[in-house]
């Protein structure tokens, strides 16, 4: 197994297999059916979408002025429109997401990016606009603004690439507060909201705050990267693991702390699920091993 | 040290690899980067336990096979403490081994006795000879004796080593080392030695160094039995009606202040506790019960460096020796201005005896009963009540001493000398010019010189028949008898052709007269063995049939010297001697001059490190080889039982 060193991870994202970033995600897009989420709501549009009797209160300006003249009806027009769904990614960009193990292809941010820079193609394809939001990261890391069109998808792959991992969620507790506001604030009904983080080392609340992203009508998917490493803890004998935020370490025998480990992350998941979950949100978890095009359609999946 | 040794050793250095490899493969384990470490619970790190434990164990073997392997490479170079012999050129050497058993070497040096070490020492002597090696052993504890006569048979020399036991004798380092010489002396190895195994203490520390003007080197080995040591023993206690005689002994500059002595009953009750007198050579009178039983016991206590002359068994009615002298003492006193000459001669030798000066031959044989020996000076001849008187003595086991003079050869009309001289006899003139010092054996052997030019106008002269019957120990140098003797009955007569008055002859005046003292009451205690006796001595029991002897730790053996029967003792205490039915107690006493662990002085010759070394290169590598295999062996079976244990865990 390679041996990582943590002070290295922290400078910059191990990409892997996972790079160009721009090519990936495109090829990942294509791999998973695009527009797939039509609008819900009628009203104003181009494409009509029949009639219906005129209630006290419509708006005028649709009533059809032939069905009353012809047939003496009051019928209003209406048209379908597709709604203004636009999409808000949230990648976790601290330190701790830029572990690599010996058997995944990328860091976990590198992966997230991957997946992160896929839905953003797939949602700017369907018209909708994307906006893109880190949690933690070196102090170069720039949201980018909701917006559409061909060159958003540049700014988002260009963001994403200029990402370098770093921060202690653990330490600075308002790095949650000060990428969530905004993105609550600017976030409108309809608004689907996709949070890639390993959900390790946030500070305590992160759970409640960001579960509450699914309140007013926005979709909430929270997708949970996971190294393969992270899962199944595959050391062996005696080792020594220092956390990758913070000054943590750790001593153990790596075979009677197997057991104790998995129980422990799979606490954490079911803490995460039952409150995204009961907060109307949905909850994902992926390894950063898998199949790129399957967890991307997954999460789209989860948000039709 | 060659180069050879000195890189094998420094193999030893190589007990640092396996230290190091142990050190690596217990370090700390390398960090690691784990994002959710947090999520890990530090465990009892087990396996690094288990390692630890059982490394130790594996290292601790693997360390020490390299330094086994290590000094198997510099043997046989590896240099032990212990005695070995030097040998010139590598030819055979041979040694006469003069062993101290004597009393004074049970007191202890460095933890054990001193007699433990000299044995040990013996034995480190044996391993280091070689076939073709002579060895000779020789006791001396006094009288000095041979035990194994010069052989080449190296396991009867250990066998011999081995079987010399402790005893509580004085020391005859002298008259042993002359023994031991003359073992030696005429064997055909060129390198011949005598090997002291001792501490010295023969009671003369001031006398000549030990091994001086010696014409055969002498290795005093063991310069660490050298050490003074204060002892105080019980010389004597003997016990009169209700009073108990106790005497004390102590070496020089010794005295037993703050000890106690003690009379103890054989149930192990005190009877009586006083505290000794401050002076090197007390003597106490102690008060028992009238009705105290026999079998006392005196202890002097707290103990000291000898623990055996601690305690004495209490002699029922005993005392000193007790020499009848009979003789002239209105003439002698008048011509010496004191005692009689062979009181003050005897008074001078401090032989432990009690002389008592008779007028005349005791007519009745129970008067005579007191007496071990009986001196007779120029008597007048016997009545017939006195050669009765005589003629028990003899058959109880006596000793007479007698001279011939002038009034012996002048006996009245039915007196004689029987049954120590059958015919009678004259004193006449001679011309014969002093004795014949090569003629001289026994006791007067060793001054027989001062015989030479002795001066006489007048001697006794014996009919034919009663000198084939004498035993001759020194002759005139006409070859006529000057001192002679012969068995009577179970007791033994010495004669002296000589009276004892100094205006008859100088003999009294010479060392040989001292010397025929000596011998004469050595022949004395022998034959009739007072109660108590110094130990060592040799018991004779002439006549004697059938004797059986109990000593304090068991039967004695006794030996057959022709019709005699004989037997030493060679511990203190108490001795139930059986002789033909009749028992009585016997008791051996430590000699005073043993109690004084001063060593004595030793010649510089005696040291040399050309005779042996108290350093041998000893070929070790047979041992060491044996236990490398043992170490290996060990580590094999530790590996193995890591391994199980592991298979162990990993089925967990």
């Amino acid at each position: 197994m390679t041996l990582v060193r943590a002070a290295e991870i922290r400078k910059k994202v191990d990409w892997g297999s996972l790079a160009p970033l721009r090519l990936r995600a495109r090829a990942v897009a294509e791999g998973v059916y695009a527009g797939m989420h039509r609008s819900a709501r009628r009203g104003a549009g181009v494409e009509f979408g029949g009639y219906r009797e005129y209630t006290p209160g419509d708006d005028l300006r649709w009533l059809d002025r032939r069905s009353l003249m012809r047939h003496d009806r009051l019928l209003v027009r209406e048209f379908e429109t597709e709604t203004d769904r636009a999409l808000r990614l949230v990648v976790d960009a601290s330190a701790s997401m830029a572990y690599r193990g010996s058997r995944a292809p990328g860091a976990k941010l590198a992966w997230s990016a991957l997946v992160a820079a896929a839905l953003g193609r797939i949602s700017l394809a369907s018209g909708d606009p994307v906006g893109l939001a880190f949690v933690g990261g070196a102090a170069a890391a720039r949201a980018v603004p909701a917006s559409g069109g061909r060159e958003q998808f540049e700014r988002l792959v260009g963001a994403l690439e200029a990402i370098e991992p770093g921060g202690d969620a653990r330490v600075d507790r308002e790095v949650i507060d000060r990428t969530l506001e905004p993105l609550v604030r600017a976030a409108r009904r309809g608004t689907i909201v996709v949070v890639l983080s390993d959900l390790i080392d946030l500070p305590e609340g992160a759970e409640e705050r960001i579960a509450a992203l699914a309140s007013r009508g926005r979709v909430l998917v929270v997708l949970q990267v996971l190294d393969p490493d992270e899962v199944d803890f595959p050391f062996e004998g005696n080792v020594r693991l220092r956390a990758m935020e913070g000054e943590h370490v750790v001593e153990t025998d790596a075979d009677t702390a197997r057991a104790r480990y998995i129980d422990a992350m799979e606490a954490l998941r079911e803490r995460w699920s039952d409150i995204v979950t009961k907060r109307g949100g949905r909850f994902l978890r992926a390894k950063t091993s898998e199949d790129a095009v399957a967890v991307v359609r997954e999460v789209v999946e989860a948000v039709r | 040290m060659s180069f050879v040794t000195t890189l094998a050793l420094a193999v030893a250095l190589l007990v640092a690899v396996p230290y190091l490899a142990h050190r690596l493969r217990r370090r700390r384990a390398e960090e690691r980067a784990f994002a959710p470490s947090r999520l890990v619970a530090p465990s009892p790190p087990t396996a690094r336990r288990r390692s630890k434990l059982e490394d130790r164990a594996l290292f601790a073997t693997r360390a020490l096979a390299i330094v086994a392997l290590a000094v198997l490479g510099a043997s046989p170079l590896v240099r032990c403490s212990r005695l070995s012999l030097q040998r010139s050129g590598g030819a055979s050497v041979a040694i006469a081994l003069v062993f101290d058993d004597s009393m004074s070497m049970r007191a202890e040096v460095g933890g054990k006795s001193r007699f433990a070490r000299a044995q040990a020492g013996a034995r480190e002597l044996l391993a280091s000879a070689r076939e073709g090696d002579a060895v000779a052993v020789v006791l001396a504890g006094a009288p000095a004796r041979v035990v194994l006569a010069a052989t080449t048979d190296l396991g009867a020399a250990r066998a011999a080593v081995d079987a010399i036991e402790q005893t509580d004798r004085a020391t005859d380092l002298d008259g042993a080392i002359a023994l031991a010489r003359g073992l030696v002396a005429t064997l055909p190895q060129i390198d011949r030695r005598v090997v002291v195994l001792s501490d010295l203490a023969d009671g003369t520390p001031e006398a000549a160094p030990l091994g001086e003007g010696s014409a055969m080197p002498v290795w005093i080995a063991l310069p660490e039995l050298r050490v003074p040591a204060s002892d105080c023993g019980i010389v004597a206690a003997d016990r009169s009606g209700a009073r108990v005689r106790v005497e004390i002994a102590c070496g020089r500059g010794v005295t037993p202040n703050g000890r106690d002595v003690t009379i103890i009953d054989a149930k192990g009750a005190t009877l009586v506790k006083e505290a000794a007198p401050a002076t090197e050579h007390p003597e106490m009178w102690l008060a028992v019960p009238s009705d105290a039983p026999d079998d006392l016991v005196a202890r002097l206590s707290p103990g000291d460096a000898i623990a055996a002359d601690d305690v004495a068994p209490v002699v029922l009615e005993a005392g000193p020796a007790a020499i009848a002298v009979v003789g002239d003492t209105a003439g002698e006193t008048a011509a010496t201005g004191g005692a009689p000459i062979v009181e003050q001669a005897l008074a001078a030798l401090k032989l432990d005896v009690a002389v008592r000066p008779v007028p005349d031959v005791f007519d009745r044989a129970e008067d005579n009963r007191p007496f071990v020996g009986m001196i007779l000076d120029d008597p007048p001849g016997l009545t017939p009540e006195q050669r009765r008187a005589i003629g028990s003595f003899f058959e109880s086991g006596g000793v007479v001493l007698l001279a011939l003079g002038p009034r012996a050869a002048a006996a009245p009309l039915g007196a004689s000398l029987e049954p120590i001289v059958t015919r009678p006899i004259s004193w006449s003139a001679t011309n014969a010019k002093g004795g014949d010092p090569a003629s001289a054996i026994g006791a007067l052997a060793e001054s027989a010189q001062s015989l030479d030019d002795l001066g006489a106008k007048h001697r006794a002269k014996l009919e034919p028949e009663d000198i084939a019957a004498l035993d001759v120990m020194a002759k005139w140098s006409d070859g006529a008898p000057l001192v002679a003797r012969r068995s009577v009955a179970r007791g033994e007569a010495w004669i002296v052709t000589l009276p004892f008055a100094v205006d008859a002859s100088d003999l009294t005046l010479r060392p040989a007269f001292l010397a025929l003292l000596e011998g004469w009451i050595a022949a004395a205690r022998e034959r009739t063995a007072p109660r108590r006796s110094e130990v060592g001595g040799a018991w004779a029991f002439p006549g004697a049939q059938s004797v059986t002897i109990e000593g304090p730790t068991g039967p004695v053996a006794t030996t057959r010297d022709g019709a005699l029967l004989r037997a030493s003792t060679d511990l203190v205490g108490r001795y139930r001697v059986n002789v033909d039915g009749r028992t009585e107690v016997r008791v051996a006493a430590p000699a005073a001059r043993e109690i004084d662990v001063r060593p004595r002085a030793a010649a510089p010759t005696t040291g040399g490190s050309a005779l042996g070394d108290d350093h041998a290169a000893v070929d070790v590598s047979s041992s060491i080889a044996l236990l490398l295999l043992v170490i290996l062996t060990v580590e094999m079976g530790l590996r193995l039982w890591t391994g199980r244990a592991d298979t162990a865990v990993a089925a967990e």
